[in-house]
């Protein structure tokens, strides 16, 4: 089978995910909001990857923040996995992305587990616990499961505890999403772009790494009891852009031979040096949001000199499927630059 | 309009913070699961090294239980550690890997926490050759004490002593309890028929075996370097 026909196949099954996903709009992080802002290396991310951005004193850039789910319906409250996709404007007229996400580590680490993953996670309707149930779940020292928020039919979570009881490396994942929650903000939120990347340093020094968005407003979740609101997360960006810029700082860890650079279901330990790479400074919510956020594609794979991509397959698999995904929603295309 | 059955539901739902649910999971349900399926206290002290950063700034805590639960007994330990604070320092400066190291008491206990680079049983052999005949000021006031003093001479028995002090490390990750309970059980697996919502209770008797425990591997602002690279770096030398 070739890596079209792979990458309609993970789309279909991507789309599958979400059973009101509609046609036109991306599989999954369909609800966004795009935001202007630029990009300032840090001394030390010179001597650590040559690509431009890391070099020049200053980039611009376009960040689209995003809800984790491929519902048309925006449900900003839910406990959800959120995206943030940033893209790099160089001198030349290219650009190169880093999507990133709140899920410090992704659900499989291959293409084929993640069409079992797909197959099993396929949402079902929402059973609420019974009380009886839930003390029952108390005295097994086990924690009851919430109720579902208002509106909500359908998830994909029974499927995929399922999935991760027969799959340890899913575990982590899929315990991290169950408990993920809502942030306050778009802005008070840690995303992690969760594949390794091979940097090369001025020098030739080649390094495994991966990258992670700190906020430096800190991190904060509405709270867990509160009902859910379903429409907050772009009116506190454009409020509190209108009062001062967000900033968030990228981190960098460098990796070692034996940690799992091919797989991004597992962490890497906490012990690895960690590079502060640059700030990235949000100063407005987008005026034009068709194009800043919804006709705008990005790719993991679309990189610059400087930044190549690990054999991680499920990233190595992202590029087409971005491709594909695009096409379908009659997206901008992804000019890859030159590759 | 709420029902009667939204009201029960909330009333199940604030059931774990009401005294009466807090008590029973105490006394009966946490004492009951640990009879029915019991857990091993997972061992203390790091992880076993993999790689090269693996062996940087890792934590010792330990954790001494004092032979006077008293005031006096509290007094007596912090009285030895004044006493002997420039032969313990000069003894860290000597074993050249410990980044920070400081005594604190909790309880009725002495602790002694410390970063240090490289294996543990060489920290702990160089830290007693070093200063042993001085720690043995602060061992002799530890219940168990007895029976590695002199430290400097029974430096296998009291590197195997402090391990037994030392708290285990519980991962990182939320999963990682599990995946520690299953390595101590010799499960190496990479899928299993497992219950994810078991995890809760795993950890709670976790914590039932294993009451004092090291939460994560901790922040670090510059991970993955050694005190003597910090030094060199810094040009503070030795």
């Amino acid at each position: 089978m070739d890596d079209s026909s792979v990458a309609e196949r993970l789309v279909d099954a991507v789309e599958s995910l979400s059973t009101d996903h509609k046609r036109g709009t991306r599989p999954i992080h369909t609800i966004g909001v795009g935001v202007d802002g630029y990009f300032q290396p840090s001394e030390a991310a010179r001597s650590y990857c040559k690509a431009e951005h890391f070099q020049r004193p200053c980039v611009r850039a376009s960040v689209r923040f995003s809800n984790g789910s491929g519902s048309p319906v925006q449900h900003d409250g839910w406990s959800d996995v959120r995206g943030m996709a940033t893209r790099f404007h160089l001198s030349d007229g290219s650009a190169t992305d880093l999507i990133a996400m709140t899920l410090p580590e992704f659900f499989v680490p291959t293409v084929d587990q993640f069409f079992e993953f797909a197959r099993t996670a396929k949402p079902k309707p929402v059973r609420r616990e019974s009380p009886w149930q839930k003390i029952l779940d108390m005295l097994q020292l086990k924690i009851p499961r919430r109720n579902p928020p208002p509106g909500q039919k359908e998830s994909p979570d029974a499927g995929a505890k399922s999935f991760a009881d027969r799959h340890r490396f899913a575990q982590l994942a899929v315990v991290q999403t169950d408990t993920i929650g809502a942030p306050v903000s778009y802005a008070r939120a840690a995303y992690h772009a969760v594949h390794t990347f091979i940097v090369t340093a001025p020098d030739g020094v080649r390094r495994p790494v991966r990258f992670s968005w700190q906020p430096v407003a800190g991190v904060c979740n509405t709270k867990a009891t509160a009902t859910a609101v379903d429409n907050y997360l772009r009116q506190e960006l454009e409020e509190r852009l209108g009062r001062w810029p967000a900033r968030f700082m990228l981190m960098m860890t460098i990796g070692e031979a034996g940690d799992a650079l091919d797989d991004p279901t597992q962490p890497w330990p906490a012990k690895r040096v960690r590079v502060v790479m640059g700030t990235l400074t949000l100063k407005n919510v987008a005026a034009d949001q068709v194009a800043a956020a919804e006709r705008i594609s990005f790719n993991p794979c679309r990189l610059v000199p400087g930044i190549e991509v690990s054999e991680d397959p499920i990233l190595r698999a992202r590029r087409n499927v971005y491709e594909v995904s695009c096409q379908r929603r009659n997206g901008i295309p992804c000019p890859f630059n030159g590759s | 309009m709420p029902s009667d059955k939204d009201w029960f539901d909330r009333f199940v739902i604030g059931l774990p913070e009401r005294r009466l649910f807090k008590f029973l999971a105490a006394r009966i349900l946490v004492p009951f699961w640990a009879w029915w399926t019991p857990v091993k206290p997972l061992p203390g002290g790091p992880h076993p090294s993999a790689q090269p950063g693996d062996n940087l700034q890792c934590m010792m805590n330990l954790i001494m239980p004092l032979k006077d639960k008293s005031a006096v007994g509290r007094a007596k330990a912090a009285g030895a550690i004044a006493a002997n604070k420039d032969q313990i320092y000069a003894g860290l400066n000597n074993v050249g890997t410990v980044h920070f190291a400081r005594f604190v008491i909790v309880g009725d206990n002495i602790c002694m926490f410390s970063v240090y680079d490289g294996d543990f049983t060489n920290y702990i052999r160089d830290f007693i050759a070093t200063i042993g005949s001085v720690f043995n000021a602060v061992v002799e006031l530890v219940e168990g004490g007895e029976d590695v003093i002199p430290c400097e001479h029974n430096a296998e028995a009291f590197i195997e002593w402090v391990h037994a002090r030392d708290l285990y490390q519980v991962p990182d990750t939320a999963t990682g309890v599990l995946r520690d309970q299953e390595a101590l059980k010799g499960d190496k697996a990479a899928s299993g028929d497992d219950d994810l919502d078991l995890l809760p209770r795993r950890l709670t008797l976790q914590l039932h075996a294993n009451p004092n425990v090291s939460l994560g591997s901790g922040y670090r602002a510059y991970p993955g370097y050694s005190a003597a690279q910090i030094r060199k770096q810094l040009g503070i030398g030795w």
